[in-house]
């Protein structure tokens, strides 16, 4: 198993349900998992997340997540 | 001494050249508050319901509302409103940049034009010194072309709001510019300025706004401003603004291609924010008092054109303008942008159009002989740049676009009428409502036509279903009341939206800007239901009724599955539609055939407008009980 920092604000922070601070939630996952895994294994649907980064880099949710590392999650823009 | 507000406001009648300045009236400010509430009302009280939107009877409203100049979280908008020549009833449309604030700083909340000027005009405004001179050095120019010429002129401190050669020639879907690249885009606003044959505001101010609570109020935008630095959504918002939007729209099979011929565009990696920010972006650009700066001021390069820079694409231009018309490079798109901007086109309706007519060709309704030798295949930049100066021009078959969508229709025949994607006349969105049947609903009701800044679903409909019809419509109903309240109070949306500036932190910072220590969240709320009920009073007072049947979208809404991509086979039936329909009146407390009541009209304190109804045989008739509250409040984790 390892950590994972996911991220997010907006609407998406009612689905992720921060526990670490106002907007971070810890998950325990196993190894290997993707972004996708992850998010359905914590409730949430892909179609709230529209971008994920790791610092400044841009990764889809096929991304696998090292342990340790914050994932910002962005919701869709909700009528651009 | 009213706080919060200019304190004045200019009737101007274009025909006779008179210039009248009056106080603002505080009752009618705090019961209306500014932007499209100011607007609503009005056009409702002043315009003739047979007047013609191109006629001298016709109002064109330019309004800040309260927050607009002053220091609170966002205070950027500007609305622009008339009677729509696309949908016949009423119409606003707001602008962010700097052009409101300006104008509360010469002191004015509220600019109403009448009348048509006998010659091209500009309204010149220096604080105290308002003047219409002549625009005919301008008259023909593009819009961003006009704003430097009158920065140029007047002084790079001048706010400009101007049209182009596309509202100049009453082409329905012409918009106003500001700020290089920024527009009150929807319902033709631009076109019934261009109508009146005024070219431009342009507008100075050095007065300060008189607040209640100055100190308390900086307090609480600084607090707002330091939490909202650190918000996640900050910094991708910063980076690639919207334009991040199309991946994802066409991911969940929502995003229109080929004129809404299904919604899912394979070729869209080159359009999305990745592209624009890599390839195409000088700068990023902000508005009056914002600390999200989203604009992208981009550069475009493409062999045999002209270098030209925009802002954007956004993303409903990156849509309406990318796959929908089968663009895939952010160049093109870029190009297009600046070609509707200088022109003075709105993307949305524009793209639209011009999409309507890709299909058209494509299917043989379109000759080529009728687009003067040209073509109008998917993706062709040489193709789109003649057919639109066609309209703007309105030469041969343009002249019929120009006219908008039921003009165009009729004309090309061969039931063309299928593929306007519509509604009231207002090219819909960028986003598809087969697979979201409660983003469909939010078009087919909206006031101004298919508008997506009235209300939008696309989570919720994935989050309830995508093949659920029920229970969707006060979820509707309650978005129909909150998104458009920012366009009332003059407050950029985003803000609530994007980065959690709470409803009430809204409500907190106009009690300090006006004093109004008992103003309420309920009390915005019910004046968002209030210029709703309102505006489709007005609406049927105009058009007759009942008002179900204009609250249609083109069959290809209601006929035809999505053929392709994630959303394949979604696909909604006119039976569904009703069943919305009927819920979503019911959730209004209206009559079936889509006619407010008396009961909710009279409960919103419109019994003048009742009457009204009444009198013309348009009131609803309610078959149940009023519901106590109308709309419900979108908490996604209780569905």
């Amino acid at each position: 198993m390892m950590t994972v920092y996911l991220k997010g604000g907006g609407l998406l922070r009612e689905y992720l349900q921060p526990d670490v601070d106002e907007y971070t939630r810890r998950v325990e996952v196993a190894e290997g998992r993707t972004l996708r895994q992850i998010l359905e294994a914590i409730g949430i649907r892909p179609v709230h997340v529209a971008m994920a980064f790791v610092g400044n880099r841009l990764v889809n949710l096929a991304y696998v997540p090292s342990d340790g590392e914050t994932i910002t999650l962005r919701p869709p823009v909700q009528g651009g | 001494m009213l706080k919060g507000f200019g304190g004045r406001q200019l009737r101007i009648n274009l025909s006779t050249g008179e210039i009248r300045t009056s106080p603002l009236d505080p009752t009618f400010a705090r019961k209306w508050l500014g932007g499209r509430g100011f607007v609503a009302k009005i056009l409702y009280d002043e315009v003739p319901r047979n007047a013609d939107p191109f006629g001298p009877e016709n109002r064109l409203v330019v309004t800040p509302g309260v927050f607009s100049g002053n220091f609170g979280p966002s205070g950027s908008k500007c609305s622009f409103g008339a009677v729509s020549p696309l949908s016949n009833g009423e119409g606003d449309s707001t602008v962010g940049g700097h052009f409101g604030p300006e104008l509360k700083f010469a002191g004015y909340d509220l600019i109403v034009f009448q009348g048509i000027s006998p010659k091209p005009v500009y309204l010149f405004i220096d604080d105290d010194r308002v003047e219409l001179r002549d625009a005919s050095a301008y008259w023909g120019q593009g819009t961003m072309e006009t704003e430097a010429a009158l920065k140029r002129d007047l002084g790079e401190d001048f706010e400009i709001a101007a049209v182009g050669p596309a509202a100049e020639n009453r082409v329905v879907f012409a918009c106003i510019g500001h700020d290089y690249g920024r527009q009150a885009g929807r319902c033709g606003v631009g076109a019934v300025m261009g109508g009146k044959r005024l070219k431009a505001i342009a507008v100075r101010g050095t007065r300060s706004t008189p607040l209640h609570d100055l100190p308390t109020l900086k307090e609480l935008t600084l607090r707002i401003i330091k939490r909202t630095a650190q918000h996640p959504n900050m910094a991708p918002w910063q980076k690639y603004g919207t334009a991040m939007f199309v991946g994802w729209s066409n991911e969940h099979g929502v995003y229109p291609t080929h004129n809404f011929q299904t919604t899912y565009f394979d070729r869209y990696a080159g359009i999305d924010g990745g592209p624009l920010v890599e390839r195409i972006l000088v700068t990023n650009k902000a508005c009056f008092g914002c600390w999200m700066n989203c604009g992208k001021y981009s550069k475009v390069q493409i062999e045999g054109k002209d270098t030209v820079y925009v802002e954007g694409p956004e993303y409903e231009t990156g849509s309406l303008c990318g796959g929908n018309c089968g663009f895939d490079q952010i160049e093109q798109v870029a190009y297009v942008n600046w070609l509707c901007d200088t022109v003075g086109i709105d993307t949305m309706t524009g793209g639209n159009i011009i999409a309507f007519a890709m299909e058209c060709y494509e299917k043989g309704l379109i000759t080529r002989e009728q687009l003067e030798g040209h073509e109008l295949r998917w993706g062709n930049l040489e193709d789109v740049e003649h057919f639109i100066r066609m309209v703007v021009e309105r030469r041969g078959i343009g002249e019929y676009f120009a006219r908008g969508y039921q003009a165009a229709a009729a004309y090309i025949g061969g039931g063309a009428e299928r593929y306007t994607c519509q509604v009231k006349g207002q090219g819909m969105s960028g986003y598809d409502g087969r697979g979201a049947p409660a983003m469909l609903l939010a078009y087919m009701t909206a006031d101004i036509g298919a508008h997506h800044n009235r209300a939008w679903t696309i989570t919720m409909d994935e989050d309830l279903g995508k093949d659920v019809i029920r229970g969707k419509a006060k979820v509707v109903v309650h978005l129909q009341h909150i998104r458009p309240l920012f366009d009332t109070i003059s407050s950029c949306r985003l803000f609530w939206g994007e980065i959690d500036v709470t409803d009430q932190e809204h409500i907190d910072a106009i009690k300090l800007m006006t004093g109004w220590d008992d103003f309420t969240l309920e009390e915005a709320m019910r004046l968002s239901e209030r210029i709703w009920n309102l505006n489709r009073a007005h609406f049927l007072e105009r058009n007759g009724g009942p008002g179900r049947k204009f609250d249609y979208p083109n069959a290809r809404f209601y006929e035809e599955a999505v053929p392709s991509g994630p959303a394949k086979g979604a696909r909604l039936t006119l039976a569904d539609l009703d069943v919305m329909l009927d819920e979503y009146y019911a959730a209004r407390g209206w009559g079936l055939d889509g006619n407010p009541s008396r009961e909710v009209l009279e409960d919103l304190g419109l019994e003048d407008v009742a009457t009204n109804l009444e009198r013309a045989g348009l009131l609803g008739q309610l078959s149940a009980p009023l519901p106590p509250v109308r709309g419900e409040k979108y908490k996604p984790k209780a569905f």
